[in-house]
């Protein structure tokens, strides 16, 4: 007995010592620090509410793929509208013509954009050579509502900045400068025109930058304002805005906010030229907008195929994203069975099969656990008197499982189905429950209920769900799953905790209370 | 010092190792893994086997009227039930007490149990068929039904018995009794001897065979909790044949730690009933006692001799 224990304790070590050493050899060796490594991919979520219920038609501009931009997946969502995807006209940057349909209650446009930042660039890039036809250029140096190069006070700030030896690139720089030390940065609903700001000297993101284009302008520099986003981590994306400037052949960025000259970080993400807005329609035509940014796991070599080690199959963060997030999901899987052991073998509690509360954890992790939770009463309510009326039949087990199983499927299908049409769940994350679990977990339920007593049954259901709960707070956590997935060398710790409980003689939680009265027995 | 119970809630693990009680895990690591092989197990886990290791030893056990092992057999079966007023069916591979149906008399076509229900040919033949499907065995498996004798409970658990029959579990140790109780169905264990649902369990002298104190859903109790009848001063008769037919099966099976089920016969002596290979521990409760000291006790005889 102790030789087991200890060989089982000395195999937990072992595991523990390489799973550790595996895991500070890679560290060491093979992964780059988290700056270089991480901020490569990105999720672009579009969310667009059309609140008018009359016809009419928007434009929503889209990111588009460029020499370090590269958009590897999109998907696109729409209800009540109709979507035609196209390229403006000047910009040649790609856009969405939206037309909602009179009588449908709300038009919805949703749009999720996978962008990967080529990584063999540096952080910052040079742009291309361009040509600028005559047309174009008059175009962006014409005089707008807001960019009002007209106004007195404009040629006065700009007397100040050139003198005559300057050449344009000198007078450029000048211009940057001036936008980006003297004019302060302004709340949100500050001046957002280039007069006020020059004048005042503070402005919002858009006013800096309408003030830098203006002074371009004005010294026959074409410019242009760029809406976009800068790509963190955020449920609420808002619109940053830069300047181009046409100079030396090229478009060269300048951000006045952040201070970047001529050349902008990577993760700047240019969504427009054309226009202040990523969405465009009539002002009478109500919309509400919403964008969101999630860093995705991705590594360096899963793009360029350069960096092909044999550590590297070691490193899953190398994985396309789509199939990290299985990975993923899979490797949390062992970690739910780990909390079931505990609960079972050290707390006591008894839960219908060993691995249903992981499963059905996992049917949680993508969906939204609210409706959810819902979806899972419902078809196990519905399964249940299904499995009860079909008692008084007197089927045989395989037919009457078969029954139960088509019963859930339709139960579940149905309702997210519902759910949906009455608009309370997002359509992009409905829930699907593994439904042979669900099945089994009914039959369980009945089984149990008939058997042993209701009571039993419930307080077996409950403890279940319990568990389940539990395993879903741990799987839901986002670096655990980040954790698991870049050092998968965490199963090893995994199996070695495994084998201590495995075995664990000592008396589980429950029996302390099972047990409470055989101590009230003096001893003798 | 003997505590007030209402307030007793829990008993901290020294007080439980000082009083020698096991846990399922202990019972698992220390006694199951070590003691007993799992090649064994099929001739405990399935009571086709037990029956048959019984006969081939002539060790006593309820009359077999038929076994079931296809589809294709109930018919024949159903027919051998005409002869029969009373008997019991249960899955071979069953646990729990799960799965098993007593008739208890017969008028013409109509079948009653125990507690006077009517059966009708029909549910008896769907019974059967549940079994064969493997839906009360322990792994799923598809399954076989036996048809046995309805054992009379002996006249000495009148008093004690309200539904089902009462039997004995012996636990053994390398083939020598360790600890004993008598397990008995009530109402809420639906006429089922398995304490765990909800049947009393009621500790024996191993030396007598006398009744002390028992045990309720895990709570020390001194009468039967549904005609409160006391459970202690009851002698079981013929208590050293019980003894003896519970340690020749256990000799047989190869089991070191086994709990064996016996029944007393209202006109017969001790019968198998069954072996189990993974005794529960709430016998700890019925006999006020751990299991640890007459292990350890079991231990020093064995090296002495």
């Amino acid at each position: 007995m102790i030789s087991r224990n200890r060989a089982a304790i000395l195999t937990a070590l072992i595991l523990i010592v390489a799973g550790a050493l595996c895991a500070w050899l890679r560290i060491t060796y093979t992964l780059k620090p988290a700056g270089s490594q991480g901020g490569r991919a990105w999720r672009l979520t579009y969310d667009i509410n059309l609140s008018s219920t009359r016809e009419g038609k928007i434009r929503v501009a889209l990111p588009d793929s460029t020499s370090y931009i590269r958009i590897y997946r999109e998907t696109f969502s729409h209800q009540g509208i109709w979507v035609d995807l196209l390229r403006n006209k000047r910009t040649r940057g790609r856009e969405a013509s939206v037309v909602s349909m009179a009588g449908h209650k709300r038009g919805r446009f949703f749009a999720q954009f996978d962008i990967y930042l080529t990584p063999d660039q540096q952080s910052k890039l040079p742009a291309a050579e361009e040509k600028l036809s005559a047309n174009d250029r008059a175009y962006y140096l014409r005089a707008e509502k807001d960019v009002q190069i007209t106004a007195p006070g404009l040629a006065n700030i700009l007397n100040q900045l050139a003198n005559e030896q300057m050449t344009k690139t000198e007078l450029l720089t000048s211009i940057f400068d001036y936008c980006a030390e003297n004019i302060i940065k302004g709340e949100k609903d500050i001046f957002s025109d280039a007069v006020n700001t020059l004048e005042h000297g503070i402005g919002n993101t858009l006013g800096r930058a309408r003030a830098m284009v203006a002074l371009c302008r004005l010294s026959k520099i074409p410019a242009r304002v760029v809406a976009g986003f800068i790509l963190e981590n955020t449920q609420e994306a808002q619109v940053h805005y830069w300047v181009e400037a046409f100079s030396q052949k090229k478009w060269l960025s300048y951000d006045p906010e952040n201070g970047y000259s001529a050349q902008l970080p990577i993760t700047f993400l240019p969504i427009t030229r054309d226009s202040i807005d990523i969405v465009r329609g009539p002002d009478t035509f109500g919309y509400q907008s919403r964008y969101s940014i999630r860093q995705l796991l991705a590594s360096t070599s899963f793009v360029s195929s350069e960096d092909n080690q044999l550590w590297n199959i070691v490193d899953l963060t190398r994985l396309p994203p789509s199939m990290q997030e299985i990975v993923s999901l899979i490797l949390l899987l062992p970690l739910a069975a780990l909390i079931t052991t505990i609960f079972r073998n050290i707390i006591g509690i008894q839960t219908f099969g060993t691995f249903t509360p992981g499963l059905i954890a996992m049917g949680f992790i993508h969906a939204d656990w609210r409706t959810g939770t819902l979806v899972f009463f419902i078809v196990l309510s519905v399964g249940i008197l299904v499995r009860l009326l079909l008692n008084k039949l007197q089927l045989l087990m395989v037919a009457r499982l078969s029954i139960v199983l088509t019963m859930a499927v339709l139960c579940m299908v149905l309702a997210v189905s519902v759910l949906d049409y009455l608009s309370l769940t997002p359509s992009a994350s409905a829930v699907v429950l593994p439904i042979v679990i669900l099945t089994m977990m009914i039959e369980r339920f009945n089984i149990i209920a008939e058997e042993d007593g209701l009571q039993n049954a419930l307080k077996t259901f409950a403890t279940t769900i319990l568990v389940a709960a539990c395993c879903f707070l741990v799987m839901k956590v986002a670096w655990v799953g980040r954790l698991s997935l870049i050092f998968p060398e965490v199963q090893l710790f995994n199996v070695a905790i495994l084998l201590l409980i495995g075995r664990y003689s000592g008396y589980r939680l429950s029996e302390i209370w099972r047990f409470r009265d055989i101590t009230q027995i003096p001893f003798n | 010092m003997v505590r007030s119970r209402k307030l007793h809630f829990w008993s901290w693990p020294s007080e439980l190792r000082r009083n020698g009680i096991t846990g399922i895990n202990s019972r698992n690591i220390d006694l199951i893994f070590p003691l007993n092989p799992r090649s064994n197990y099929a001739l405990v886990d399935n009571k086709a086997l037990t029956k048959k290791l019984c006969e081939s030893r002539h060790i006593p056990a309820p009359e077999t009227y038929a076994l079931i092992q296809r589809f294709g057999d109930i018919k024949r079966s159903i027919d051998l039930l005409f002869g029969l007023s009373s008997f019991i069916i249960k899955p071979t591979r069953g646990a729990g007490g799960r799965g098993v149906l007593a008739i208890a008399n017969r008028r013409g076509n109509e079948f009653n149990n125990a507690k006077g229900e009517p059966f009708s040919l029909e549910q008896i033949r769907y019974h059967i068929s549940t079994i064969l499907s493997g839906l009360y065995s322990l792994s799923g498996h598809p399954d076989q039904a036996m048809i046995e004798k309805l054992i009379e409970p002996h006249p000495v658990f009148n008093g004690l018995t309200v539904a089902g029959t009462p039997d004995i579990r012996i636990v053994i140790y390398k083939t020598t009794p360790i600890m004993s109780m008598l397990r008995l169905p009530t109402k809420s264990s639906k006429g089922r001897a398995n304490l765990h649902q909800g049947a009393a369990g009621v500790g024996i002298d191993l030396e007598t065979g006398i009744t002390c104190g028992g045990v309720w859903r895990d709570r020390l109790s001194d009468v039967h909790p549904d005609t409160g009848a006391s459970l202690s001063g009851l002698m079981i008769p013929r208590w050293k044949d019980v003894l003896t037919i519970a340690t020749q099966l256990s000799c047989a099976i190869g089991l070191q730690y086994v709990g064996v089920d016996v029944l007393l016969d209202a006109d017969g002596g001790p019968l198998i009933l069954e072996a189990n290979a993974r005794p529960g521990l709430s016998i700890q409760i019925a006999n006020r006692c751990g299991l640890w000291p007459r292990l350890r006790e079991t231990n020093l005889k064995l090296c002495l001799s």
